[in-house]
């Protein structure tokens, strides 16, 4: 009986550990929901999709057009972030089609979609809907003469090594097609850009016209993060992914140096952990102003007060909350255009703080945080706070600058008062 | 010409000097102090030509303290004037408490208007 008892309050206890996933307190995502083309794909991918479940992610395979798949279920989404592998897919199955898709990052959560060469028309529109184009001839990839990688079996120079960008060991195996950003969208960002001799054609047939996306427009790899804080990876190329690119040794064509492993199980890893929030991730608690020399925090404030603003700022690392350092934030004390502006001077242990004066205006103000810096979630914070003018026993009681007046008045009375004895008295 | 009139504003400054020198030492007393308000009058003006009008009622309190001040001082010398035809059955202490009934209420004006 007491066994029973124990293992019952042990289950209980538990449940609650298994749901915390995906929560303000610990941001990485958990369950992901992985589409396919077919299950080929998990062996030939099984080292990249083994980095995510080493880093404990919980992966739920199912091929794209499976008619029980569903992201929610009673208006509760069932996976913190979907991941589609699956480029010539048609019509997704059960309850998933463009717009669910689009709800689900709408309501925050992350996605990753690999194109390929044959991508299908649905995900291009996936693709479209996120903010990217791909190439609109469906036969094209990205072909490019001077920075392909030497290989035995491939002669048509689509096998692309690119390292247009820093840190990265060895160059980067790319097949597939490219695709463009708009360049009024602020929220996208190319990540792996083509280098300026490429372009995108089909490889098979003469070239008739010039192509229509060349040089470094070609976006390889490119990631979005929205203003909700979604994360989105879009690349043309499943290959990409694969343990076939991931082992094999690059060499570029024209260069004697021979990497023996591909930059591209380094590169995925690390922009994986960035679309699954596993870093880049911030946030701000303890927001708190109050008078200077007060500590508790008062419901309205008077002009020409002097205030301190404080708010502590902390990033995830993958585990733990880590205070964030940065010099660069910056207060707005905000009434239909900022009146004060100032940047918050930090402990380096993510306490950040601004001591100023409220302007000489009266009204309703707000202390607004707003930044957003490359790579990180966006912070976005607001406090409304009232403003009041002077009460009529709050203002200087002698001016100085009318003393000359004072005076004159009681010099005056003493010029009265004296001139009243000497004409009184004299004779 | 201007030699003449050079000369005649001699003679016209000379014969207003012996004149004056003989009217009586309380009305010279007045008149002092008619000049030390007109002056402290024109300070204030000065003082806020060059810092400007701010506290507008005080300029306009310190500066009417001096005027009214010597406008009460010259009444009184009119009415104390022994020459004087027209308040000569006026007895000079009744001139003299009105001068310090009027000087009393002035003050108690300038005083709610200084702010």
């Amino acid at each position: 009986m007491a066994k029973l008892l124990l293992y019952l309050t042990l289950a209980t206890s538990l449940i609650p550990l298994f749901s915390v996933a995906f929560s303000p307190e610990n941001p990485t995502d958990r369950r992901v929901l992985v589409l396919v083309d077919d299950f080929a794909i998990k062996s030939s991918h099984s080292l990249y999709f083994g980095s995510l479940t080493s880093r404990g992610f919980q992966l739920e395979f199912k091929l794209a057009d499976d008619p029980n798949i569903g992201l929610q279920r009673y208006g509760q989404y069932l996976y913190d972030a979907l991941v589609l592998f699956c480029p010539s897919v048609e019509r997704f199955g059960g309850s998933i089609d463009v717009a669910s898709i689009v709800d689900f990052v709408d309501s925050g959560h992350d996605l990753i979609v690999a194109a390929d060469s044959n991508a299908s028309d649905l995900i291009r529109e996936v693709a479209t809907e996120c903010g990217v184009d791909f190439d609109e001839d469906p036969a094209a990839m990205v072909i490019d003469h001077i920075n392909y990688a030497v290989s035995n079996f491939d002669g048509d120079h689509t096998l692309i090594a690119s390292d247009d960008f820093i840190k990265a060991d060895a160059p980067v195996l790319f097949q597939g097609i490219g695709h463009s950003l708009n360049p009024a969208n602020s929220l996208v960002l190319k990540v792996l850009s083509a280098s300026s001799s490429a372009y995108s054609a089909n490889p098979k047939s003469k070239l008739s016209n010039p192509p229509s996306l060349t040089g470094s427009a070609i976006s390889l790899v490119s990631v979005v993060q929205a203003r909700n804080n979604a994360r989105i990876l879009i690349t043309g190329s499943l290959s990409m992914f694969s343990n076939r690119f991931f082992r094999s040794g690059v060499q570029k064509a024209g260069s004697s140096i021979k990497h023996e492993k591909s930059g591209n199980e380094q590169f995925l890893t690390e922009i994986s952990k960035w679309v699954f929030h596993e870093r880049g991730h911030l946030k701000a608690v303890n927001v708190r102003h109050h008078k200077v020399g007060e500590s508790d925090e008062p419901a309205i404030y008077r002009i020409n007060d002097d205030l301190e603003y404080s708010v502590e700022i902390y990033e995830w690392s993958g585990t733990s909350w880590e205070p964030y350092v940065s010099d660069d934030v910056q207060v707005q004390f905000y009434m239909m255009s900022p009146y004060v502006l100032k940047t918050l001077s930090t402990d380096q242990k993510g306490h950040y703080s601004a001591e100023f004066k409220v302007p000489d205006v009266y009204g309703v103000f707000q202390f607004k945080v707003e930044y957003q810096r490359l790579g990180y979630t966006s912070l976005s914070l607001s406090k409304q706070i009232p403003v009041r003018p002077y009460r009529h026993n709050e203002y200087e009681r002698f001016l100085p600058a009318a003393y000359p007046y004072y005076g004159s008045a009681f010099s005056m009375m003493a010029g009265f008062f004296i001139f009243t004895i000497v004409h009184l008295y004299s004779k | 010409m201007a030699r003449s009139t050079g000369k005649d504003a001699q003679a016209l400054f000379h014969s207003l000097r012996s004149a004056y020198a003989a009217t009586p030492t309380t009305l010279k007393i007045i008149d002092l102090y008619v000049g030390f308000a007109v002056f402290t009058a024109l300070i204030q003006v000065v003082y806020m030509a060059i810092v400007g009008s701010f506290p507008f009622n005080s300029f306009l309190s310190g500066v009417l303290s001096c005027v009214g001040t010597a406008v009460l001082a010259v009444c009184l010398r009119i009415q104390v004037n022994k020459d004087n035809k027209e308040f000569k059955d006026l007895p000079p202490e009744r001139a003299f408490a009105d001068f310090v009934l009027c000087n009393l209420v002035l003050h108690l004006v300038i005083m709610n208007f200084l702010g």
